[in-house]
Order: structure tokens, then C-alpha cells, then sequence
């Protein structure tokens, strides 16, 4: 396992927890638009920041399920991973 | 004040997802025929219930009829509350373009016995086996017997009045005649109605402390509700969405009115309470036909709980005839629900969906499995009776005591 999350880690999540199927490659484009334009509501992010600190025994941080988009996500969850490890 | 007309509710789409049939068609066609599909339960975790018997719905393709996310977000009551209100506002022809430029014009109400039994049973084992950060978050919502009101809405963008209706079995009949009040009220549009998928372990094992509940081997045998052998309710899974519609506002957009619903009304009598639901149900009856204007001799057919239960079944019958006086002993009496089992809060729906295709083809479905009648009732059996039909009387009583009346009539041809 990585010790960063991927774009690729973030698609497999969002189809495992919420059911949205967002191919890789359209993930990254589109990391600026919000979780919401593809279909992912506050229920489904909450969901992968579950499965994400399950994957990591460790928790995110309080914001990482107010994320607005998978860039912002990505930035937040990685920069707390590098400062936990 | 403000209506210049008096606004009628009209029913003019019909949406199933059955045991026996999954579209209306298939359902009306197996119904008429008197077609039993009950069976063995065969369904994941449930061979070991003493619940041997249901009408399980198993030509259902979920994924076909509804989006990936929702079978992650969703149980399976949703999956099948979604697939037949998309058949109901099918059926109605009814698109975007008909909710006359605003979304709140069409509303949502549904009712449900059990939830999302399926679903809460996966997280409450993710959370005894691996602990709760392994409890997923649609968890909050999925298991909620509100959930399909809620993703109909949200999946078909309808901002009108949404309600769920929790009355018991008989809160199936509540939710449509909640729908038609909000019709008259000013509503256009009501997607209405209620699905149940009580076929799972949890579930299944709730159910095993009801004492109506058919506990019989033989499909055959199993439920037989008005005979000597009555032994109990089978359960079912699946239901029906009906479109409800303002009837001017249906008749302007080229709609097809299937039936009108008159009149409605509601008892408590208790849990179980056998004998006092007679008194109950004939009080709805009186007060649903009171509502529709309608005397006891109008009534040519009457759909009956038929719960299989003698001292239900007894109250049941005398119940018909305390409300219909004389003309009780008569008029045709039907259960097709013998040939599917009793979906919970979904069998009113579903006899309410069939008296609808009934009164449109003069045609009464028969009762399946069940022959010699010990009740003074004229039951049809056997084979479909042709029947002139212009106003039906459909009833539901719930195990924990609630008992409903809904008179529904023949859509005229066209009444402007």
C-alpha cells in the first residue's frame, strides 16, 4: 500500500462506498468539480473517509469529509498521511 | 375557495413490481387467471425460518431497474418503490414536460411495514463483527421505512408534498387516500403508494412472532383465508406505485383517467383483536362510502383483507355485511392476494391495483387456492367472474390493529 492516495484509490472508493462509478482518468480531469457533480453526496464522502481510515488505522482530519472537491480532498488527506507518517 | 371546480383525484398510472409479475400487465394477466406463485422461501439465510411460504418476487432485475448508487445507498424495498413509481408515471405518459414548469406540483407518499430490514441487517453485522467505523453511513437512512419517499423524490426532482404514511398494513390504503387529500387540496400529481421486502433473515425472524403467520409447508395449503383450514397469513414481498392526479389537470394533458378514489376511512381496534376489528372495519366502510356518496348497493365488488386467521376471517365477513346490510351476502367478494401472500402494507396497494384493471375490464380475478367457503361471503373462486363494474370497495387490516376502507370508481370515458 502506498503511503499516498491515488486518483485510482479515490475512484475505487467512491464506486465501494457510495455506488458512483467515475473512471480514473475523467476522475482527474474533473478534480476541481464537486463530489456532488458526481454523485456523491455528504453521505457518500463520509463513507470513503470511513473505509479510508479503516484501510489506514488511522483517523482524517475533521474536514476531510467537508471537502468540496477530489482535488481538495486528495491535498488534505495526503498532507495529513505525510505529516502522521 | 380559491377552486373554481371541485377537484376529483383520478388514478392514471399503475406501477408493479409483484410476485407474480413485474410489470402491470404480467401482474393483471397472472391475477386474473387466478395464477398461485406461492412457494417455497428460497431466499439467502431464510431455509431454516419456520416461515416456509411466500410470494417472492424473483424476476426482478435491480440493477436494470435502478441506478448502481442506489443499490449501494438502498435496500431492496427502495429498489422496488423506485422501479414502480418509474412504471406508474410510464404508464401515466407522464414526463417533465407535465409538471407544468414547477417541480412542486408533484408529490410523493408511500407507506411501509419493515424498512429496510436487508440493508440494517448487513451493518448491524458489520458493527457486532467488525466494530462501528465499519457501519456504513447510508445506513442512516437505507433502513428507514421513510427511505422510498425520500429517493423517489430525490431521483425524479418531484418538490411537492412528500409524506409516509406508518399505519400498519392497512397504511397502504392510508397513503392513497393521502394522496388523493392532497390532490384535492391542490396538488396536481401524487406518486402514491407502498413496497415492502420483508423476505430476509432479520426480517423473517421478526415476523415469526406473529401468530397469524402461516407456518404451513404446502404451498397449496398455506394460506386460505375464509375456509376450515385457514391456518394463517403468507408474507410477500414487491408492491405497487400509483399515479394520483388532480382529474381536470390529468383529462387536460391527454391523460387516461383509470379510476376515481371516492372515499376513504380509517379504525384502531387493537392488536390482534380479532373479533373487535369487525366493528372497525365496518365503521371505515361506513365512512369511506360516506365520503364517496356512495349506498351500500352501489357497490358492485369488495377486494377483502382475507387474512386468513378464522376469528379474522369471521369478523371480516360479518364486517361486509354490517356495512353492506343485506346486499352483503351478495356482492362478489374477492382475495387475489391468496395466489401472492400478503406484502405487508404493499397487499392493500396491490388489490387497489387490481381492482383499478378490474373496473376498467369488467373482469374480477378469482382467489387462488382457496375452495369451500365457510362464511356466508359469495367469494369468488376458481375462474375470473365477468362482472359489470363501476364502483369497488377494497379493504386492509393490519396485524398491530388498524382497519381501512377505500371506495375507488370507474374513470368515466371523459367527464369534460
Amino acid at each position: 500500500m502506498s503511503d499516498r492516495i491515488t486518483v485510482d484509490e479515490l475512484a475505487e472508493l467512491m464506486k465501494k462506498a457510495a455506488g458512483v462509478t467515475v473512471a480514473p482518468e475523467e476522475l482527474q480531469q474533473r478534480r476541481d468539480s464537486g463530489f456532488d457533480t458526481f454523485g456523491i453526496d455528504s453521505l457518500g464522502l463520509l463513507g470513503v473517509v470511513g473505509e479510508l481510515e479503516n484501510r489506514y488505522g488511522a483517523p482524517l482530519p475533521p474536514d476531510a469529509e467537508r471537502c468540496k472537491s477530489p482535488r481538495e480532498f486528495l491535498d488534505l488527506v495526503n498532507s495529513s498521511l505525510v505529516a502522521g507518517a | 375557495m380559491s377552486e373554481p371546480y371541485p377537484r376529483r383525484a383520478a388514478v392514471t398510472g399503475i406501477g408493479v413490481v409483484a410476485p407474480n409479475g413485474t410489470s402491470a400487465e404480467s401482474f393483471w394477466k397472472s391475477t386474473r387467471e387466478g395464477i398461485s406463485v406461492l412457494d417455497r422461501v428460497t431466499r439467502e439465510g431464510c431455509g431454516h425460518l419456520p416461515m416456509r411460504v411466500a410470494g417472492e418476487v424473483r424476476d426482478f432485475d435491480a440493477p436494470a431497474a435502478v441506478e448502481e448508487r442506489f443499490l449501494v445507498q438502498t435496500d431492496r424495498f427502495t429498489h422496488f418503490a423506485m422501479a414502480a413509481a418509474d412504471r406508474a408515471l410510464d404508464d401515466a405518459e407522464f414526463g417533465p414536460a407535465d409538471e407544468d414548469g414547477s417541480p412542486f406540483s408533484v408529490g410523493v407518499v408511500t407507506a411501509a411495514g419493515s424498512g429496510g430490514g436487508e440493508f440494517g441487517q448487513r451493518e448491524l453485522q458489520q458493527l457486532w463483527g467488525k466494530g462501528s467505523r465499519f457501519v456504513g453511513p447510508y445506513q442512516s437512512i437505507a433502513w428507514f421505512y421513510a427511505a422510498s419517499t425520500g429517493q423517489i423524490s430525490i431521483r425524479r426532482g418531484f418538490k411537492g408534498p412528500c409524506s409516509v404514511v406508518a399505519a400498519d398494513e392497512a397504511g397502504g390504503l392510508d397513503a392513497l387516500a393521502h394522496a388523493a387529500r392532497a390532490v384535492r387540496r391542490g396538488t396536481d400529481t401524487i406518486v402514491a403508494g407502498a413496497t415492502e421486502a420483508p423476505l430476509a433473515p432479520y426480517s423473517g425472524v421478526c415476523q415469526l412472532g406473529y401468530r397469524e403467520l402461516s407456518t404451513e409447508a404446502d404451498p397449496d395449503r398455506a394460506y386460505r383465508p375464509f375456509t376450515a383450514q385457514a391456518c394463517g397469513f403468507v408474507p410477500a414481498e414487491g408492491g405497487a406505485m400509483l399515479v394520483v392526479e388532480d382529474e381536470r389537470t390529468a383529462r387536460e394533458r391527454g391523460a387516461r383517467v383509470r379510476a376515481l378514489v371516492a372515499g376513504h376511512a380509517a379504525t384502531f381496534t387493537g392488536a390482534s383483536r380479532w373479533e373487535e376489528s369487525r366493528h372497525g372495519l365496518a365503521h371505515a366502510v361506513a365512512g369511506a362510502l360516506d365520503e364517496a356518496g356512495c349506498a351500500p348497493e352501489e357497490i358492485d365488488a369488495v377486494f377483502a383483507d382475507a387474512l386468513g386467521v378464522p376469528e379474522a376471517d369471521r369478523a371480516e365477513a360479518l364486517a361486509i355485511t354490517d356495512a353492506l346490510g343485506a346486499h352483503g351476502r351478495r356482492v362478489p367478494v374477492t382475495a387475489p392476494k391468496t395466489g401472492i401472500g400478503r406484502g405487508y402494507c404493499a397487499a392493500p396497494v396491490l388489490d387497489s391495483a387490481a381492482a383499478v384493471l378490474a373496473l376498467e375490464h369488467g373482469i374480477l380475478p378469482p382467489t387462488p387456492n382457496v375452495y369451500d367457503i365457510c362464511h356466508d361471503l359469495d367469494l369468488v373462486t376458481t375462474r375470473a367472474r365477468a362482472v359489470e363494474l363501476r364502483t369497488v370497495l377494497v379493504l386492509s387490516r393490519g396485524l398491530m390493529g388498524s382497519n381501512s376502507a377505500l371506495v375507488l370508481r370507474r374513470g368515466a370515458a371523459d367527464a369534460s
